[in-house]
């Protein structure tokens, strides 16, 4: 029993580790990415001069971001202020663990299945931790002592929150045709049915806003907004600690473009691969490029919609948020039970 | 055996942390490391037994109930508060409620805090300066209701030796699971579900009118 | 496995533990706390004894509690609001206008 569970324990910590290293690589370079793209739709170079294509810029910048004079103030509320980026990170890749990247290989002597955590409970999981996702933003916002970053906090808590219910109205769809809870069970379902986007095309579009939301990104990001509240809840932070904020911002991007993928792209799934009859290590490999390809479309989606889009008031927010996505959301339930009771999703 | 081991090292770590975080928030992110990597090292089997991780969610648990209740600051309150919600999902976890241990993330540490911090950022409230307890009276009323409940507690679990309800291991698949909890909400407790939306409805009409600020 | 008695232990000393924050402190904010405590203390017994007898109607009157609970804790802190628009203060001591 002892040796069975070095074995798991064993093939846990591999997976944790090869995911957090991708993850962190993805967030460092997601700013290259960033950078390159916006600059490409305002038709500028942008970083070309560090490396090739400016590919060590991000290297550049941790470099800064390390040398540069971590300002803590003295009227901050010490624990939670130092506690607070902690508390938007872990959500985000929390989250990702119960993600499947890739079908099962079979290496080793055993079925290892490519995803960290493989519970029956998947999909409550993830709504459980963007739920927890903020706290993070409200208490930076409040323990910085500082009424700009109150308003933040405040704002991005209410934004958040409103936006979860659309996510969840949008996830019921994807559970009610999938049938089970696990992220599994989902990306098998897409492969025997098609993918969801394509009989869920509202619930889709409602996630995907919902995401945009949730993420505090353009068109939503009026809680950070550079022109409006100082810089609403990261205003009092400096150095590492912001940087631990940008950071957080594009783990949490990442993991809403993997759920993006997982509950309505068909996750790894690529359509056709087992009329090719590829041998299985290829197949898992493509399979698994398939997934990043996928998220890494949605991620550079994120970046387009930023930098095309004009930033939401506050009150269109909330106003989309109840008023629009939630009755869409509800009717779109309908549709799927329609659909779901003819057995055609 | 197994518990005590489990409450002992929780209240190790809790120490260690309290004594580090506020000075040296570096330290207290490597010391709990190197406690957990020192508790792999020696104590492996104590790591196995679902009784020492009780032990130690147990010890937190009840030390966060403390705190919560104690802590001069409702914002520090707030945040013992979340942790020990957390410390009750994984006891759901451990009592083979799955469902319900998501569901208490979601709804309670998700949800309800989040309207506590709400209201204590809108309020701004500061820390109370010095927590005054209550008088004569009523610190004795305290004590004595507190005491005739430990002993109504000690009674009745002493009681159960001579009645155990303990039914054997095996459970029925997918006890506690949510299409068990789904089955039996929209099938035997539809009325107490519908009532229970209708509960909600009427707590939101009442939130609202009651948090508006002029009724016109 | 753990035994039941554990938990109901756990429970026992929770809620008093939430009893005595409601009736310590003054703060009604941190006493709407300290009845979510007491709430879970019975919500983690309940589902103990769910574990025990094999029988998920434990696990549904804890969904229910929640329920309930997310709905007091709602107009509670409405009522605080209400309560801080006019007097300013989050005291239960100060909010004495109807007692004896």
């Amino acid at each position: 029993m002892e040796r069975e569970v070095l074995q798991v324990g064993l093939e846990a910590a591999i997976k944790i580790a090869l995911f957090l290293f991708v993850m962190l690589t993805t967030v460092a370079y997601m700013t290259w990415v960033e950078r390159r793209v916006s600059a490409w739709i305002q038709d500028r170079r942008g970083p070309n001069r560090v490396g090739p294509f400016g590919l060590l810029q991000p290297l550049a910048d941790g470099v800064k971001f390390l040398f540069k004079e971590t300002i803590v103030p003295p009227f901050v509320y010490k624990p939670v202020y130092v506690l607070a980026p902690a508390l938007i990170f872990v959500p985000a890749l929390v989250t990702f663990s119960v993600v499947p990247f890739g079908p099962t290989l079979h290496a080793f002597g055993r079925d290892i299945r490519l995803q960290i955590a493989d519970v029956d409970n998947g999909i409550l999981i993830v709504l459980a931790f963007a739920s927890m996702g903020v706290y993070g933003v409200a208490l930076a916002g409040w323990s910085s002592n500082n009424k700009y970053s109150l308003m933040g906090g405040l704002r991005s808590s209410a934004q958040l929150i409103s936006y979860e219910l659309a996510m969840g109205v949008a996830v019921i769809g994807v559970l009610m045709a999938t049938g089970s809870l696990r992220l599994g069970d989902v990306v098998a379902h897409q492969e025997a049915y098609g993918w969801n986007v394509l009989w869920q095309l509202p619930g889709f579009l409602i996630f995907l806003v919902a995401a945009f939301a949730e993420t505090n990104r353009l068109p939503f990001d009026l809680p950070e907004a550079d022109s409006e509240l100082v810089a609403g809840y990261h205003t009092e932070y400096s150095g590492m600690w912001f940087s631990m904020f940008y950071m957080a911002e594009y783990a949490n991007m990442i993991t809403a473009s993997a759920l993006i993928v997982t509950l309505y792209f068909g996750g790894y799934n690529v359509p056709g691969l087992r009329l090719l009859g590829l041998p299985e290590p290829v197949a898992v490999a493509t399979q698994v490029i398939a997934f990043g390809l996928k998220v890494a479309f949605f991620l550079f989606l994120y970046v387009w919609v930023r930098w095309t889009i004009p930033r939401f008031r506050y009150d269109q927010l909330m106003n989309l948020g109840w008023k629009v996505l939630l009755p869409i959301g509800l009717g779109h339930v309908l549709w799927v039970s329609f659909l779901v009771l003819r057995g055609w999703a | 055996m197994h518990l005590l081991t489990g409450f002992i090292l929780a209240l190790l770590v809790s120490a260690l942390l309290r004594a580090t975080i506020p000075e040296r928030p570096l330290l207290a992110a490597i010391l709990p490391a190197v406690a957990a990597a020192g508790l792999l090292a020696f104590f492996a089997s104590e790591l196995l037994s679902m009784e020492f991780w009780a032990g130690g969610v147990g010890f937190v648990a009840i030390l966060s109930a403390l705190l919560v209740v104690m802590h001069p600051n409702p914002m520090v309150s707030v945040l013992f508060l979340i942790l020990h919600l957390f410390c009750i999902a994984l006891f759901y976890l451990m009592l083979q409620a799955q469902a319900l241990a998501a569901l208490q993330v979601i709804v309670y540490a998700g949800a309800i805090m989040v309207l506590f911090v709400f209201v204590i950022m809108l309020l701004n409230l500061r820390a109370e300066e010095g927590l005054r307890l209550g008088g004569g009276v009523q610190r004795i009323g305290a004590l004595s209701v507190g005491a005739l409940f430990a002993g109504l507690m000690f009674w009745a679990i002493r009681n159960r030796r001579d009645h155990p309800f303990f039914a054997p291991d095996a459970l029925v698949e997918g006890f506690g699971t949510a299409r068990q909890l789904g089955w039996l909400l929209y099938g035997k407790y539809l009325f107490a579900f519908e009532a229970a939306s209708i509960l909600l409805l009427a707590a939101m009409v009442g939130a609202v009118v009651l948090a508006k600020r002029r009724l016109q | 496995m753990i035994r039941v008695e554990f938990f109901l232990v756990m429970g026992a000393l929770l809620f008093t533990i939430g009893c005595v924050g409601v009736l310590i402190r003054r703060n009604i904010i941190v006493m709407l706390m300290s009845i979510e405590v007491m709430l879970n203390a019975v919500n983690l017994t309940f589902v103990a004894f769910a574990r025990e007898g094999q029988s998920m109607t434990g696990q549904i009157v804890v969904f229910f509690v929640m329920t309930v609970a997310a709905a007091e804790a709602a107009v509670g802190l409405a009522i605080v609001i209400a309560l801080f628009r006019r007097r300013r203060t989050t005291d239960a001591d100060d909010a004495s206008l109807m007692r004896w």
